[in-house]
């Protein structure tokens, strides 16, 4: 069910999460039997090949192309500072297993907290009732899947204890007031999650991943003559205590109070269409909504996409290359395996300007012949797994950053987005600018703010005309992308680029005076 | 819901035992919400299933008080054997946490005087809908999509949702309460054919407590594909300033951003533009906004709120003054004002006399907007900026379905610029607003 069927990104520092940090206690009722992998799940819960071949031949039951199991257990916390006290502690445990046959493009799908044999005997039956054929065999052996390993952290990592977090969110309280006597609140907070997973699947894969995730982010309020301004940074991604360092802390509460004094000096832009800069980094949300999520092959299998008739075709300048990448070490959308057992990869979408590939999972993949992307993403075990982005980025050109705003001649520079949202089969797509500047004459000047930019994504696609060589890549942890009610965390990166123009939707009309 | 009293007597059970151990391990004081989901789910496409997914969950929240020291923890796992370790981590976690003075559970005088109301939130008739009515429901919605799309469909997916939900609180200074609901959510969406490559999205999805409230469900999947049409050929106009009317259903896009202001949170926060403007107008005398809890069968109907206070109707916005903020116990006593209630149940704003059409023909050339892309609205000074999607109207006569805009201004001016409600409130979300007309939007395009 999804009632609203648009895909968006949303830069989130909403206070989730929680704080449990003890080890389970929880076990299932199954007996250790067969070996499977990193044995988490086996020694914990009692997961062994034994049980995995009942469930996946209950689930394949009445036939089917393939059934998998996804098993998590997942531990997440987070600390939260208000007021100069670090006074807030949320917790949550997520555990089950998630069950899935499918036969051709149809998916049956069962879920259950309860690790008892019983229970998920029953999961498995729904799951099975999207067919209504003979059964289907489970492979005869389990292989272990190799991957990489794009986030290293110990294997008994189970979250950041909150001891450890209480000294960094007060040295972020401290540090935002000292940087300016206008900032009259601080909000910090610290989230981190453990997330373990195992993937059995009925052709005989079995993977099991590690995955630490979270951010630390500062919010401020500065007053200036009796008026307020906001803003916030975080960073983050797939990593663990050792990134947390006072550089971090430092680039945080710099960017957060920086950007909120700035905020003062900022102005509507005129509204309407003309030029538009993106800077470096966080703008990728650009590439993510006008382009990524058109590519998603589900998308395009049924025909819904703009981008359905496009593959093979130039879309873009010749110097225009974009990438969707699991591997990028640390980041929010790295993967060592997807959520269907397929090794986390980089998949070219743009080369040269020309369009070579959807993002797959293995739906899409067979009915387009080729092999999983590795973008078979999920929420959680009580979702199915459907194509999502990793790491959406844009390869440097060979111009300077000046050169670029140079180029714009008259319009705005975007260096800071809050969220963005994208019409799949139109291509429309919009994102917030919370900070930027205007363009006069090919030079920056005064600031702008809280305004929502709107284009369509070929139409963008093809008037990114210039790039500069300052790719970077966004280290938010924060981010989540929203696809069909499911939350998934991505990153994405990009170098300065001019997009000849869009529609900033200001308040003014052109002429007018602000 | 079979065993109904049962289940309930068994959450209670556990809820005593789970305060008892908590207290036992070192809290002062503490509160658990125990919560049970029974969920089917089953959407089509191209005539056949798609997916079909059916579950139960169950969660356990706990929050945890010790000497003004404050966690909270859920964990899906009921089992006596296990919640002992939970409970003591979740104690060891609020242990470590700094002193805040207004960390506490409310006074217990605050949760007296709820009602008694029967607000109807469960269809006894839930358990008597088999697989079959399922399937035979979101096949109708599909062939009615189907057949109205015509030639234009590329695709039509129609999906149903329904649920139980039932839930158990109770505090160790007092507090009891117990809600059971069903839900009921239906349609579909429908991509067509357009210019070129675009292939523009539309779709109608209703929810309802009550099964026989749904409309029929022809019209669910017709209204589909009526809204998929209404977006071809849409374009961006040149930019402009005239009055737009916010369609029903999606008026709540725009006004959420006078609701977050609202929150004593903000507030306390330095992080709302409405702090000083208790008893000030901020609007037009159009904008009257009622937070009623007590609509039988409503979405966001409710007998107690999140801090266990008892729901009581009140107005937020009365004819454009603001009258009310939203004050959870927590904020209350940080402000050091009395609460009124940190939530909000069912929205409504009192409908006008005249429908959308008849106002279309007198307000020369407007915008009708359907729908919003992207967005966002400042809660500190105010500002927001939406993508938005609609038909321009000129003299009452349709000109073009319009797209790829947006409009943008300062709450603090926008609801001023309310002249007129319309007649037809949209019932199938806890936001009950009819039509909204606003004068002198600038509307971005070209």
């Amino acid at each position: 069910m999804k009632p609203i069927p648009r895909r968006k990104f949303i830069q989130s520092s909403a206070l989730a999460g929680g704080a449990l940090l003890f080890l389970p206690v929880i076990k299932a009722c199954k007996s250790p039997g067969g070996q499977l992998s990193g044995n988490y799940f086996l020694k914990e819960f009692g997961i062994d090949e034994t049980l995995c071949r009942k469930l996946l031949a209950n689930a394949l039951s009445k036939g089917g192309d393939f059934a998998d199991l996804y098993f998590e257990y997942t531990v997440s916390n987070y600390l939260g500072l208000e007021d100069g006290k670090v006074n807030q502690s949320y917790g949550d445990i997520s555990l089950g297993v998630g069950i899935r046959t499918v036969k051709g493009d149809q998916i049956g799908y069962g879920f259950t907290q309860d690790l008892t044999e019983e229970s998920m005997l029953s999961a498995a039956s729904t799951a099975a009732t999207i067919s209504d054929m003979s059964a289907a065999s489970v492979g005869s052996s389990f292989t272990n899947l190799e991957t990489g390993n794009y986030y290293p952290v110990d294997p008994e990592f189970n979250g950041i204890p909150g001891e450890s977090k209480l000294p960094i969110l007060q040295s972020v309280n401290e540090k935002c007031f000292n940087l300016s006597a206008e900032i009259i609140k601080v909000n910090a907070g610290f989230s981190s999650t453990a997330k373990r997973i195992l993937i059995v699947t009925s052709d005989g894969i079995v993977a099991e991943d590690i995955i630490p995730s979270g951010y630390l982010y500062a919010s401020v309020v500065a007053e200036r003559n009796g008026k307020r301004e906001q803003s916030s940074w975080n960073l983050g991604g797939t990593r663990d205590l050792s990134f947390y360092n006072d550089a971090v802390i430092d680039e945080i509460t710099s960017k957060s109070v920086n950007s909120a004094l700035t905020l003062f000096d900022a102005k509507q832009p005129p509204a309407g269409e003309m030029p538009v800069v993106l800077g470096p980094g966080v703008t990728g949300v650009l590439l993510h909504e006008a382009i990524g999520h058109g590519m998603e092959a589900d998308f395009n299998r049924k025909n819904t996409s703009t981008y359905s008739t496009m593959l093979g075709k130039k879309v873009a300048e010749p110097f225009v290359n974009i990438i969707d990448d699991g591997t990028n070490m640390n980041l929010a959308g790295s993967i060592n395996v997807d959520d269907e057992g397929t090794p986390g990869q980089k998949t070219i979408l743009v080369e040269n300007g020309i369009l070579t590939s959807y993002l797959h999972d293995k739906i899409s993949a067979k009915y387009y012949g080729v092999e999983p992307t590795g973008n078979g993403r999920r929420q959680d075990f009580q979702n199915y797994p459907i194509p999502r982005m990793r790491n959406t980025y844009m390869t440097g050109g060979d111009a300077t950053p000046e050169d670029v705003i140079k180029e714009a001649g008259n319009g705005i520079y975007v260096e800071n987005v809050s969220n963005g949202q994208v019409k799949i089969g139109e291509g429309d797509f919009a994102f917030y600018v919370s900070q930027g500047r205007m363009i006069e004459n090919g030079k920056l000047t005064s600031p702008i703010k809280d305004v929502n930019i709107m284009g369509n994504g070929p139409k963008m696609l093809a008037n990114i005309t210039m790039a500069a060589d300052d790719l970077e890549l966004y280290h938010g942890g924060a981010g989540q992308c929203g696809k069909n009610g499911q939350g998934v965390p991505v990153s994405f990166g990009l170098p300065t680029c001019l997009v000849k123009s869009l529609t900033v939707g200001g308040t003014q009309q052109k002429g007018d005076r602000s | 819901m079979k065993n109904r009293k049962e289940q309930q007597l068994n959450l209670q059970e556990l809820a005593d035992w789970v305060i008892a151990r908590t207290l036992k391990a070192g809290a002062n004081d503490c509160k658990v919400s125990l919560s049970k989901r029974r969920l089917v789910e089953i959407n089509y496409r191209d005539r056949k299933p798609e997916v079909i997914k059916e579950a139960t969950t169950k969660n356990l929240y706990l929050e945890v008080f010790i000497n003004n020291r404050f966690a909270a923890q859920s964990t899906p796992d009921y089992r006596q054997s296990t919640l002992e370790g939970f409970i003591n981590g979740v104690v060891e976690s609020a242990k470590i946490m700094e002193e805040d003075p207004f960390r506490t559970l409310p006074d217990p005088k605050y949760y007296e005087g709820r009602s008694t109301v029967d607000l109807q939130l469960i269809d006894p008739d839930y358990n008597q809908m088999t697989p079959d009515d399922r399937h035979q429901m979101v096949k109708t919605v599909e062939e009615s999509c189907l057949e109205k799309g015509g030639d234009k469909v590329i695709a039509v997916e129609a999906g149903e949702y329904d649920a139980t939900n039932e839930e158990f609180v109770k505090s160790s200074n007092g507090f009891e309460g117990s809600s059971q609901t069903t839900i009921y959510q239906i349609g579909a969406s429908m991509t067509a054919q357009d210019e070129g490559d675009r292939r523009p999205e539309g779709y109608n999805y209703v929810s309802c407590r009550y099964r026989s409230d749904l409309p029929s469900l022809e019209e669910v999947g017709t209204v589909a594909a009526e809204r998929t049409l209404d977006l071809m050929g849409g374009k961006k106009i040149a930019t402009t300033k005239i009055p737009v009317i916010l369609e029903n259903r999606g008026a709540a896009r725009v006004l959420s951003g006078l609701l977050n202001p609202m929150s004593a949170g903000s507030i306390q926060q330095k992080r709302s533009f409405l702090s000083d403007k208790k008893g000030e107008s901020i609007g037009s005398k159009l904008l009257t906004l009622t937070d009623d809890p007590f609509i039988p069968r409503g979405l966001g109907s409710l007998l107690y709120d999140g801090d266990g206070f008892p729901a009581r109707k009140r107005d937020l916005f009365t004819e454009g003054v603001v009258n009310e903020f939203l004050v959870d116990w927590y904020y209350s006593r940080k402000l050091g004002w009395e609460p009124t209630s940190g939530s909000i149940s069912n929205i409504i704003i009192p409908p006008g006399t005249r429908s959308v059409d008849e106002i279309i023909k007198d307000l020369g050339r407007c915008m009708l907007i359907t729908d919003y892309i992207g967005g966002n609205s400042n809660s500190t000074t105010g500002d927001f900026s939406v993508g938005i999607i609609g038909k321009l109207y000129e003299k009452g006569q349709f000109v073009q379905n319009v797209a790829e805009m947006n409009i943008a201004d300062n709450h603090l001016k926008f609801w001023n610029k309310l002249v007129e409600v319309a007649n037809d409130p949209w019932i199938y979300s806890q936001a009950i607003f009819p039509g909204l007309v606003i004068d002198d939007v600038v509307v971005a395009g070209i």
